[in-house]
């Protein structure tokens, strides 16, 4: 064999080698791509069914707590009108059955209204900005805390799965703050910064150190359900300085 | 019709690249206004008829001996005046590869898009460092110069195919529709060989000219095969069924 014919072996066998290489190279790109896009799949499937979870807890917890607040309405209120209504019609005196009637009619609104909070329709009807100046006026009312309600921002793009989570994530953090922090003042705000909206609760409670376990479980559940709607959850708290939580979600 | 000048032009490469350039032309005047003024359209025209132009005109010169002898002579080559390497230096092995390198770069994500702004950057300095100090003239064989612009292209289509087995928007789709992942595999072939086809030409034709036409028609081969991937690039819009779209970094 001459040196000439090893040369073009040479020429040969580099050119099959490489045309070879790029080949595999090529193949294993695609099949490496088909299985990182099933395992993509089955992340997907996942959040999805965490999502799913995560909303049928909160819808069980929001007919958990309706079941109770009916339960107190009808001993409560309703009870009591139609005792006090039944003494009026039993008496014989004719403004006594007026009044009867008119309490009559008090006990329909009455029962109309809770009917209403039977289902999940009012969450469609009612905004965040007036879901949560509700919840902060009930917070007020007890006389337990100052409240106050900034909002720069709409919410109106939220689907209704997203608005029942939000809703449920801030009543939490309300009930958070009653139950541990004894703050004077609650503040909630809301803004529009950089393509995301934002949504701030603070209060000037005693706070917590965020990195106990003891509080960390409860806020870990809160990150998670922002997360199920593609949002984030931080918080910021120190012992004696009050806490700071701001929802975001990108828009 | 001059029996030379038809010679010059019939060569089975040239006749193809000529045949793809009118198919190119009928699919771009189809697109729509909007798509006409997409990179992702006008890109591969524009390599399209830039590559047809020089190879016709590769094919004019060696029908006009006196004109290829002017422009040698006028470079400083006045030994290989039958030589028409300093066209196909200039056309093939420095813009022709800019012109990949910007296709590799618009489909790449914006971190990479910097990496290829650099590459372009630096593949023109050396260009034009190595013409200058005349380590590689521009009338005979640059392979520095083609072995760094093949290895740019390489390392381009490279960063796709990361792009395409990490990012999120590539893998919601199935790359066999994708006309980017055709593209970047055409183009990788074809430089390599390329690259090869021209380091050993010379030697191959002096010691074995079979072998050298064969390695030649392989590379003429690719060449067609990536500007038939560029015109499907262009045309992939009036067949919405055939193509997935393809992913946008733009929105993320």
């Amino acid at each position: 064999m001459n040196p000439f014919e090893d040369q073009i072996y040479v020429i040969i066998f580099s050119t099959l080698f490489l045309g070879g290489l790029m080949s595999t190279f090529v193949v294993a790109m695609v099949f490496i791509h088909r299985q990182r896009q099933a395992q993509n799949r089955q992340k997907l499937d996942f959040i999805k069914s965490e999502h799913e979870k995560t909303l049928l807890n909160i819808e069980n917890e929001i007919q958990h707590e309706t079941l109770s607040h009916v339960g107190r309405e009808l001993h409560d209120n309703i009870g009591q009108l139609l005792s006090l209504a039944k003494l009026n019609f039993g008496s014989i005196k004719p403004e006594k059955h007026a009044a009867g009637r008119e309490l009559l009619s008090q006990i329909i609104q009455e029962v109309r209204s809770l009917s209403k909070s039977l289902n999940l329709d009012w969450v469609d009807e009612i905004s965040l900005e007036d879901f949560i100046s509700q919840e902060l006026e009930k917070v007020k009312s007890t006389g337990f805390c100052e409240t106050s309600i900034n909002f720069e921002t709409e919410f109106s793009n939220l689907k209704k799965d997203e608005k029942l989570v939000l809703i449920r994530v801030i009543q939490e953090i309300l009930n958070n703050a009653i139950k541990h922090a004894s703050p004077n003042h609650i503040r909630i705000s809301a803004n529009q910064l950089e393509g995301a909206q934002h949504i701030v609760i603070q209060d000037d409670g005693i706070g917590f150190d965020i990195n106990q376990n003891s509080n960390g479980s409860g806020m870990f559940n809160l990150a998670k359900r922002m997360e199920t709607i593609g949002g984030k959850f931080d918080i910021q708290s120190k012992p004696g300085n009050g806490t700071l939580i701001k929802l975001t979600l990108s828009s | 019709m001059n029996s030379g000048l038809l010679q010059a032009f019939s060569h089975w490469f040239t006749i193809g690249a000529n045949l793809l350039l009118i198919l190119g032309v009928i699919f771009f005047i189809k697109l729509p206004k909007e798509k006409k003024a997409n990179i992702q359209y006008w890109l591969p025209f524009l390599i399209l008829a830039f590559t047809v132009f020089y190879e016709n005109f590769g094919s004019y010169t060696n029908y006009n001996y006196e004109f290829k002898k002017a422009v040698n002579a006028y470079l400083g080559n006045t030994e290989y005046p039958q030589f028409n390497l300093w066209l196909f230096n200039i056309a093939r092995r420095q813009v022709g590869v800019i012109l990949y390198l910007l296709l590799i770069r618009y489909w790449l994500q914006p971190a990479y898009k910097k990496y290829m702004n650099w590459m372009i950057l630096v593949f023109i300095v050396l260009v034009v460092v190595l013409q200058i100090s005349g380590v590689e003239p521009l009338y005979l064989n640059q392979p520095i110069i083609f072995a760094i612009g093949a290895n740019l292209i390489l390392i381009g289509s490279g960063l796709y195919f990361i792009g395409m087995i990490t990012r999120d928007q590539y893998l919601g789709r199935n790359p066999l529709r994708l006309v980017s992942f055709w593209q970047m595999t055409l183009i990788m072939f074809t430089f390599s060989l390329n690259y090869i086809s021209s380091v050993t030409l010379l030697y191959l034709y002096a010691v074995n000219p079979v072998l050298g036409k064969a390695l030649q028609d392989l590379s003429y081969v690719m060449m067609l095969g990536t500007l038939a991937v560029l015109i499907v690039t262009i045309a992939s819009p009036l067949f919405p069924d055939k193509f997935e779209k393809e992913p946008s970094f733009e929105i993320s």
